[in-house]
């Protein structure tokens, strides 16, 4: 191997192999993003292009890359290339190209020999045995480009023949569930462009350390790219399917609105499916502001009584308590809180809170037992955020006579109030969503007619407890509960919608609460940055 | 043998037994420069100050009077206790609780060390700027008035406004007073309710001094504020410590042996291990010092 075009420091305009590496790496995310799509259903699995099914245009693909990748490997071993390859192309390698030889080896001795034989285990052994070798013995440009065309030649070819495609069922003696092909020839896409995406970007930047780079690179950036798709997906697939429901009867101008004091009436936007109660004789389109005002004052509740809770135990715990076995039990014990089951505090509240409190359930208990679901992780976040505000604050504070409490008041807690904020917002994230502990302790009739009046509610009386508020201490309906309990059980009442599409409708418009309360959180944690840096 | 050689084994040689016959001497030396003199009442008084870490005995036996509207240097090399020392003349060792410290400093005749001594107002009075700038992360004038506002000397806010209470000129003379006293107040008076993080190393440094000042202290303590700056900023800081000693008694921690020199009136070396060694006039200590290990220590061969 001649040294001279290895040191050298830039290799010229793109050379030939570099084309073909890249013509490689486009086929393969071609590939993958139409297998996301295929699996994604944007695309029917039965449509054509050029008279090819999507499958079997997507077989040829993996082919091509297989063939593009043997011919970069091969010229490059023959040093027909600018490479700069190892002498091997390493264990991880070896072990996962071993392991994909063995699957092959294994579906290929059933398939040939019929299943029921138990050859397919020595078939899938010398497969893997084989196919280690053959990435681990050669130079590197041959042991991780050759061996894994192979497999992705094999997914190919077994494609682009008809052997798997859309009409194909895999039907595992395991599971009672039925495969479609259709879902599952698009998976095995996937994985193999992903394959040669991780091998052509390798080939392309020459192999050895720079090649390594690349290939994992380009294989975390794909992997990345498919979990965005999940979660557009997921939230695709709401929007989806709730929105014709929530925006039932809505109108820009359709609604009126009259000002107060002077008595003029305006055009005002109708959104009935938001401002409409769920139940009640006169309702025409049935909304979830009931169930919204609900799961809005459990969030207010929870919130109001965990905040000052967590961040109170989190100075104590991080500035007055000496650190030492009390801390350490306290952490443990915050830690274990946060992982309880939510269906256990379900369970407490049910048990202790709400014979002692409402005698059934109410608005109040829902609250309470959110609140100590919240509060271990407004807990831990505030603790580790005051920990993180430098010493060099408090000891300017103390240098200027300031005292302990003062400096805690105006120096430190406002230096952690970014991380707290982080806290309550994932807190909040996870109590808005939560349905087990209000099934036992907070959710009354499903359908209300009327919503929650919290506020309206409060009365001063004479006599202890001095403050009344019946309407806390009724059940009500939250967004979830509201969800579960039409899934489930739910006859709905109303003609205008089905179960499902009421149920659509009312899980966008969680989402939409979820989304609307993660962003004054994350603008309030904006807020205190700015206040605390410049600018 | 080279002549080169031979006149270094001799200088060693020397130099030893100089060391020798120093050690015997050092009791001796002390009492001499523990009368050193000044005149007029001392401001600061130390006796006897010892200061141990657990089990390490980080300051032994220290005695000083330092004179009032004056710099003071404290010299030494790293570990030698100078920081320590300057920690315990405004109690700021208190907020370490492996501490423990033995002995007396007066501040004008009067105890810090007893029972009952307010530690609110013996900060006031004995100020601290710190060896790396630490601003709070707020305006430049909150800074200021962070230690006034929060000892109830400056009122400001609704409640104060409602009670017809409000001290906004009075906060805003202390500012534009501290931070002229600081050699801040051209660079920063059209941003003062920027955020104090925007500005550079220096001038957080010299904010740092003007906010020490805003409490009206009668001392101020500085553990190497220059360290963590640049030439020219340091430079200004030195001026600054220049002019602040007109008014004001200056105690400042440097390892720096030129800006000692520079800066200060009387200068104090601690050497490794705890000890005050010498303190005396500066021209004194760094023209003839009468200890060896000092001399040693300033000419850079290390004592």
């Amino acid at each position: 191997m001649s040294n001279v075009r290895d040191t050298a420091l830039h290799s010229g305009e793109s050379t030939t192999s570099e084309l073909a590496a890249t013509g490689v790496l486009g086929v393969s995310f071609a590939a993958f993003v139409a297998s996301w799509a295929l699996i994604f259903q944007w695309v029917d699995e039965t449509a054509t292009v050029a008279g090819l099914s999507v499958l079997r245009l997507l077989g040829v693909g993996l082919i091509a890359a297989a063939v593009g990748l043997v011919a970069i490997g091969v010229a490059s071993r023959m040093d027909a290339l600018d490479t700069t390859p190892s002498p091997t192309a390493g264990f991880a390698v070896g072990l996962v190209v071993g392991l994909l030889w063995s699957i092959v080896g294994a579906v290929l001795a059933t398939a040939l020999l019929g299943a029921g034989t138990l050859l397919w285990v020595p078939a899938a052994l010398a497969f893997g045995v084989a196919g280690s070798l053959s990435s681990l013995l050669p130079r590197e440009d041959i042991g991780s480009t050759v061996p894994v065309s192979l497999v992705i030649a094999v997914l190919g070819g077994a494609i682009a023949l008809g052997r798997l495609d859309a009409g194909w069922t895999w039907e595992p003696s395991w599971l009672s569930a039925t495969v479609p092909g259709s879902e599952l020839v698009p998976i095995l896409v996937v994985f193999g462009s992903l394959l040669a995406v991780w091998s052509g970007a390798k080939a392309r930047n020459g192999f050895g350390a720079q090649g390594r780079e690349a290939g994992a690179f380009a294989l975390i950036g794909t992997v990345v790219f498919g979990m965005l798709a999940v979660l557009a997906l997921l939230i695709g697939f709401i929007v989806v399917n709730g929105l014709e429901t929530m925006l039932t009867g809505a109108s820009l101008f359709g609604g009126q609105v009259t000002v107060p004091v002077i008595g003029v009436t305006l055009p005002w936007v109708n959104f009935p499916f938001l401002t409409n109660v769920t139940g009640g004789l006169f309702v025409e389109v049935p909304g979830v502001l009931p169930a919204t005002l609900g799961t809005l004052w459990l969030v207010f509740g929870a919130v109001l009584f965990a905040v000052p809770l967590g961040v109170g135990a989190a100075v104590f715990l991080t500035e007055y308590a000496e650190r030492g076995r009390f801390t350490q039990v306290v952490e443990v014990a915050t830690n274990g809180l946060w992982s309880t089951p939510s269906i256990v505090f379900g369970l407490f509240g049910l048990a202790f809170l709400v014979p002692r409190i409402s005698g059934g359930n109410s608005i109040i208990v829902g609250q309470l037992v959110l609140g100590f679901m919240l509060l271990p992780l407004v807990l831990i976040t505030s603790r580790e955020a005051i920990l993180a505000v430098p010493d060099e604050y408090r000891d300017a504070s103390a240098a200027l006579g300031v005292t302990k409490w003062q400096t805690i008041r105006s120096v430190v807690v406002p230096a952690a109030m970014p991380g707290t904020i982080t806290g309550v917002i994932l807190g909040v994230g996870r109590i808005a969503g939560e349905t087990a502990p209000l099934l036992l302790v907070f959710g009354g009739p499903p359908y209300p007619s009327q919503t929650p009046n919290v506020l309206g509610s409060f009365q001063l009386t004479a006599t202890p407890p001095f403050v009344t508020n019946e309407a806390l201490l009724s059940p009500a309906s939250a967004l979830p509960y509201q969800l579960y309990s039409t899934i489930t059980a739910g006859v709905f009442p109303k003609e205008i919608f089905t179960d499902s599409e009421f149920g659509w409708g009312t899980a966008l418009i969680l989402l939409l609460v979820v989304i609307g309360l993660y962003a004054i959180g994350v603008g309030s944690r904006l807020y205190f940055r700015r206040k605390l840096h410049h600018e | 043998m080279s002549e080169a050689d031979i006149e270094q084994t001799t200088e060693t040689g020397a130099s030893n037994d100089r060391l020798t016959t120093s050690g015997e001497s050092e009791e001796q030396l002390r009492e001499e420069w523990r009368e050193y003199d000044f005149a007029g009442q001392p401001k600061l008084s130390v006796e006897d100050l010892d200061v141990y870490y657990g089990d390490d005995h980080a300051l032994k036996s220290v005695s000083m009077d330092i004179p009032s509207e004056s710099v003071t240097a404290l010299i030494g090399p790293s570990g030698c206790g100078k920081s320590t020392f300057l920690r315990c003349l405004n109690r700021m060792n208190d907020r370490v609780k492996t501490a423990r410290i033995d002995g007396s400093v007066a501040l004008d005749g009067e105890e810090v060390y007893q029972d009952g001594t307010n530690l609110v107002e013996l900060r006031k009075r004995v100020g601290m700027v710190f060896q790396a700038p630490n601003p709070f992360p707020k305006s430049i004038r909150d800074n200021i008035s962070y230690g006034p506002r929060k000892h109830g000397d400056i009122n400001k806010g609704l409640l104060a406004r409602l009670l017809g209470r409000d001290d906004t000129d009075k906060e805003d003379e202390l500012v534009e007073r501290t931070l002229t006293q600081a050699a801040l107040w051209d660079e920063v008076n059209d941003r003062l309710d920027d955020n104090a993080l925007g500005l550079s190393g220096g001038q957080q440094q010299r904010l740092c001094i003007a906010r020490a000042l805003a409490t009206d202290p009668e001392v101020l303590l500085m553990d190497e504020p220059a360290s963590a700056l640049d030439p020219i900023a340091t430079a200004k800081i030195e001026d600054l410590i220049e002019e602040l000693a007109e008014d004001y008694t200056v105690v400042v921690v440097t390892h720096n042996m030129q800006q000692a020199a520079r800066i200060s009136d009387q200068t104090a070396v601690f050497l490794t291990g705890g000890e005050l060694v010498e303190y005396d006039d500066t021209d004194k200590i760094f023209e003839n010092p009468e200890s060896q290990r000092v001399e040693d220590y300033i000419t850079g061969k290390f004592g």
